[in-house]
């Protein structure tokens, strides 16, 4: 009974405590303005608060670093955002799917990385990452190619193994002199489509 | 030093599409002509997308569109897609999916349509290839046959025949792009037997049909293709052997 009463005057404590620190003068202020500060460092960003958590991930990469310092003290606490946006382990979960959108230092005009999603095919994944300078694609890397030439090297000899010298024409291999090629691959279509995820996110 | 002629690539219809204009022609005239080829194909691909909800294909099929109020081109690939639903034996569907998608007969008529239109505009040598569907005629630029690689069944980066000519339709369909995508109309189950078919032939459209409906019947498409009139095939079962027509114009 006596600790029942204990339990429920701490709630009744920590509870108020809790009400007292939102209370405080400023904390309302900064917490109206979490949801917005994204905004400026990743414009056109659709989905701002989830890609901040992002943006933290991939800070080791070289274009990343550049925009916290420019951005006046009120945002020091940079870990809050993400939690304080009361997605509550909502925009964990989002994560892979939202845009990574980072920035580079202000010397330039908004340049922008997003990365398309991982999109597989028969050879392994492909992912796209490009890099937007305004409305322009500044640069494209391949973040992950499938080592298809290991995987086919392996196929081709087991087909060789089983039909070497046996009736029917055995599929040969051959890097002839061409002018164009018929039949479409399979890498070359997961790129595009890693790429223009990518590109659409960019909009 | 410089080949004569013009080579450009355009993302059409979700896949790359190249030109290469092997006629040594005024260079202000060779823009003219692939911007005429280009022009056709955007314009293609806006009236029969199915992806695009204001196309004309997906209009008509909505129903919002008649048939008599139709394009005469609208029309017209209705038709071959009719003809080729009968003269595949139903394995060419243009509408296996539910709706209508006529996109596996459109992309090779449109390509073959520019080809004919840059031939009657006086540029008779020249290669067009469609997301990997080749319309050639002539001669390329070095002053031989066209040389057309058909892509190796199992290394995107390799090709495992050479088929030449100077006025050849080449198509290729096959299941390493997208996995078991083709599927066959009447069980409903992904084809299998057949790892790719390359259809050669006067017409890139019904080329492509021919190659799409070949897979879908699996290992007796090899029969079916042999008898077509008009048509050569190579054919690469699954299991690694390559068959093909025994007039099919090979290269070295």
């Amino acid at each position: 009974m006596r600790r029942a009463l204990l339990a429920i005057t701490g709630l009744a404590a920590s509870t108020s405590v809790l009400v007292v620190l939102k209370g405080s003068p400023g904390a309302t202020q900064v917490a109206q303005d979490l949801p917005r500060t994204p905004t400026p460092v990743a414009p056109g960003s659709a989905d701002p608060a989830p890609a901040e958590g992002e943006v933290a991930a991939e800070a080791s990469a070289a274009a990343t670093t550049g925009p916290r310092p420019s951005r006046s003290p009120s945002r020091a606490p940079s870990a809050r955002p993400s939690s304080g946006s009361g997605s509550d382990g909502g925009g964990q979960t989002r994560k892979p799917s939202a845009p990574r959108t980072t920035t580079k230092p202000p010397a330039q005009p908004t340049t922008r990385t997003v990365t398309g999603p991982v999109v597989e095919n028969e050879y392994g994944n492909v992912q796209v990452q490009i890099v937007v300078s305004g409305s322009r694609i500044v640069d494209v890397r391949a973040l992950e190619l499938p080592q298809e030439t290991a995987q086919s090297d392996q196929r081709s000899e087991q087909v060789n193994g089983r039909y070497s010298g046996s009736g029917g024409q055995v599929v040969e291999r051959q890097s002839a002199d061409v002018d164009t090629v018929s039949g479409a691959t399979a890498t070359s279509t997961s790129y595009k489509q890693s790429l223009q995820a990518a590109i659409d996110r960019a909009n | 030093m410089t080949r004569p002629g013009l080579r450009r690539v355009e993302q059409i219809m979700g896949t790359p599409i190249s030109l290469d204009l092997a006629d040594d022609l005024p260079a202000e005239r060779s823009h003219e002509l692939a911007e005429d080829v280009f022009g056709w194909l955007r314009e293609v691909d806006a009236r029969f997308s199915t992806y695009r909800e204001d196309s004309e294909v997906r209009r008509f099929d909505r129903g919002e569109l008649l048939l008599s109020e139709a394009s005469a081109d609208l029309r017209l690939v209705l038709e071959r897609c009719a003809d080729l639903w009968g003269s595949t034996d139903g394995f060419f569907d243009a509408y296996a999916t539910g709706g209508l998608d006529p996109s596996g007969y459109v992309k090779g008529w449109a390509a073959q349509v520019a080809s004919d239109r840059l031939l009657a505009a006086g540029a008779g040598n020249h290669c067009l290839n469609a997301g990997g569907d080749v319309r050639v005629r002539g001669l390329s630029s070095s002053g031989r046959p066209w040389r057309v690689g058909v892509r190796h069944p199992w290394d995107p980066h390799a090709t495992c025949l050479v088929v030449t000519g100077t006025d050849l339709a080449v198509a290729t369909s096959g299941v390493y792009e997208r996995g078991h995508h083709v599927r066959d109309p009447r069980r409903g189950a992904p084809a299998r037997g057949l790892r790719s078919v390359t259809v050669v032939g006067p017409d890139l459209g019904v080329a492509d049909a021919y190659a799409t409906a070949a897979v879908a019947m699996g290992v007796a498409g090899i029969g079916w293709l042999d008898r077509l009139p008009g048509y050569r095939h190579a054919v690469i079962t699954e299991d690694g052997r390559c068959l093909h027509s025994a007039h099919l114009p090979l290269g070295e």
